[in-house]
């Protein structure tokens, strides 16, 4: 299945590298020193990204510009995704995965708001079996009406109950819907079976492959893979993808516009609010505002610490040890979403709700001391850095860097951008969030959930 | 599943073709399904799991089509007439449109069946690990 001599060499590499540099034998500490860098190429077409991270095994994505902001129909995202890794025609599903079982290998395939990710994990010799199979994969899935109404329809309609049983994932959707309308605000999940129903068929989903496949449209990410090695696999195996998007699709890439409102969800599981406001984009797109990070580790809520709230000041203010807080701050291309989920019981997320709003004020009006938000900013540059090492992270926004802006996502860059944010940049962003419209979704006991107007936020 | 068949060895050979295709075309005509406006492949046996998943798979309209030559068929042979001349099944619509996805489900169980009683051979690189 592989030339004997890539195996080899990648070991030789490998034993040639540990002889000249003994101190970075054990290649897991080593790497503050600046690996988190990512060499970016391109082959015949197709943008490429690889890090040598020391270690017997490579993660291997294919990063797409097909996340449900660039559906064209609803549903499509997640048809495409479902229907990853099925029969090419080469290769049936069932040889696909009876092969990576073999070579030990991991598949998965999951979609974001922005990106459709295919995914493998396998054993560093095997790189050019997987860059062959993304190819494959890529190029020529068969996409078998009788497969998607047996194999994809059912996940498409497991997904769409998950998402009705978790107010927490309606919350934060349904604030992506206010905040961005279209586009961005399309939600991840289906919440009613009409887009899957109605829209959805293996036809038109090969169409948008069509369009998610093409060239210019994605690109190939590696963790632990030599560059060169990649470079020449890349090259060889991506010939049969379309080098043009056929079809003129151009939904979601306007500019995304923040609108904000209010939304209110009656559902009898549990409760949950989201409280957001306009964030910061990623730092590959234009609206790059590093004092937002360090916003939302300073709000925070979850403790990295055990057995302590932590240093965040929602953390400390919440009103029960049992209700869960935690501030995002969602980067996407071109926008981005600062907000705070809060979930438990009724009576405590609406309590915690008001407090989180007073603390906004309270930062707005400069009652925050220089030590909280100089640990705000420690946490938020580990958090950017774990991100750098967390994989999965780092491969996405790799991707979306490469082929939205056309340079890799460089972790180390962030982290001094995060390091130079003042106390001043910090306490204008939250009064510039108070300015602007809010957007608030409350999922749950509706009787106790508070409007925003009572919060003391404009909608 | 489909049923056993020598045509491939048949169609291989020009000669034994162009000897067996008038008689074929005869015994088609003959066996009577077509005077009653079915398709060969209406029947074929459906009562094992091949079969029934291989009807699953049919495109709707064609699963339609299939009931309702069934029951016309049926209900003309109960009253023991045929259908008028011009709704024979003529030999340009008697398609296999059943066996060919069979088929590919034999393939399918084929290849499972094959893969189970793969042999695994360590490359030795992985071996000595």
């Amino acid at each position: 299945m592989f030339s004997r001599t890539t195996a080899c060499r990648g070991a030789q590499q490998a034993a040639r590298s540990q002889a000249v540099r003994p101190a970075q034998r054990r290649g897991l500490a080593s790497p503050a020193s600046g690996s988190f860098q990512y060499q970016s190429g391109e082959a015949k077409g197709v943008k490429f990204a690889s890090r040598d991270f020391a270690g017997p095994t490579t993660t291997l994505a294919l990063v797409s510009k097909a996340g449900t902001r660039f559906q064209p129909l609803p549903g499509l995202t997640e048809g495409l995704q479902n229907f990853a890794f099925r029969s090419t025609d080469r290769r049936s599903t069932l040889r696909i995965v009876r092969e990576s079982e073999l070579l030990g290998a991991e598949l998965t395939a999951y979609h974001t708001r922005e990106n459709l990710v295919l995914q493998a994990k396998f054993l560093r010799d095997d790189l050019p079996y997987f860059v062959e199979l993304f190819g494959e994969v890529a190029a020529s899935t068969k996409f078998q009406p009788h497969v998607y109404t047996e194999e994809v329809l059912p996940l498409i309609h497991f997904a769409h109950k998950r998402f009705l049983a978790s107010p927490t994932d309606m919350a934060i959707q349904s604030a992506h819907a206010l905040a961005f309308h279209r586009g961005l605000g399309t939600p991840t999940a289906s919440a009613s079976t009409t887009p899957y129903t109605k829209y959805l068929d293996a036809e038109l989903i090969e169409e948008f492959s069509k369009h998610a496949f093409a060239k210019p449209n994605f690109a190939v990410v590696a963790n632990g893979a030599e560059h060169n090695d990649l470079s020449k696999w890349v090259n060889e195996f991506f010939d049969d993808v379309p080098s043009q998007a056929g079809s003129a699709n151009s939904a979601g890439t306007q500019q995304t516009k923040y609108y904000g409102g209010e939304e209110r969800i009656a559902h009898d599981r549990s409760n949950a609010m989201v409280i957001a406001f306009p964030g910061s984009s990623s730092f590959t797109g234009q609206s790059y505002k590093p004092e937002i990070a360090v916003l939302g580790s300073l709000l925070g809520g979850q403790s990295n610490i055990k057995w302590s709230p932590g240093f965040s000041l929602l953390g400390n203010a919440k009103a029960t040890p049992g209700t869960k807080v935690n501030t995002t701050s969602a980067i996407y291309s071109d926008a981005g979403l600062l907000y705070t989920t809060i979930t438990g019981q009724a009576e405590s997320v609406a309590q915690t709700a008001k407090t989180a709003v007073e603390l906004i004020k309270k930062i707005a009006s400069g009652d925050v001391s220089t030590e909280e938000i100089s640990k705000a900013k420690a946490a938020a540059k580990f958090k950017e850095l774990e991100n750098g090492q967390d994989v999965k992270a780092g491969l996405i926004l790799t991707g979306n860097g490469l082929f939205s802006d056309n340079k890799a996502y460089q972790i180390d860059e962030v982290a001094q951008k995060i390091d130079s944010v003042t106390d001043e940049a910090v306490k204008s962003a939250a009064k510039s969030l108070l300015e602007t419209k809010a957007t608030v979704s409350s999922v749950g006991d509706l009787f106790v959930l508070p409007y925003a107007s009572e919060l003391g936020l404009n909608v | 599943m489909s049923s056993p068949s020598l045509a491939s060895y048949i169609v291989k050979r020009p000669w034994l073709h162009r000897f067996m295709k008038p008689l074929a075309n005869w015994y088609g005509n003959a066996a009577g399904y077509r005077q009653l406006g079915l398709k060969a492949d209406d029947l074929l046996p459906e009562e094992n799991d091949t079969v029934l998943l291989a009807l699953k798979r049919l495109p709707p309209n064609e699963a339609y089509d299939r009931v309702f030559r069934l029951r016309r068929a049926l209900q003309h042979s109960m009253q023991h007439n045929l259908l008028p001349k011009n709704e024979w099944t003529t030999p340009e619509q008697d398609t296999p449109y059943l066996s060919s996805i069979i088929k590919e489900i034999e393939k399918e169980m084929a290849e499972r069946e094959d893969l189970e009683a793969l042999v695994i051979q360590k490359r030795t690189k992985n071996a000595s690990q």
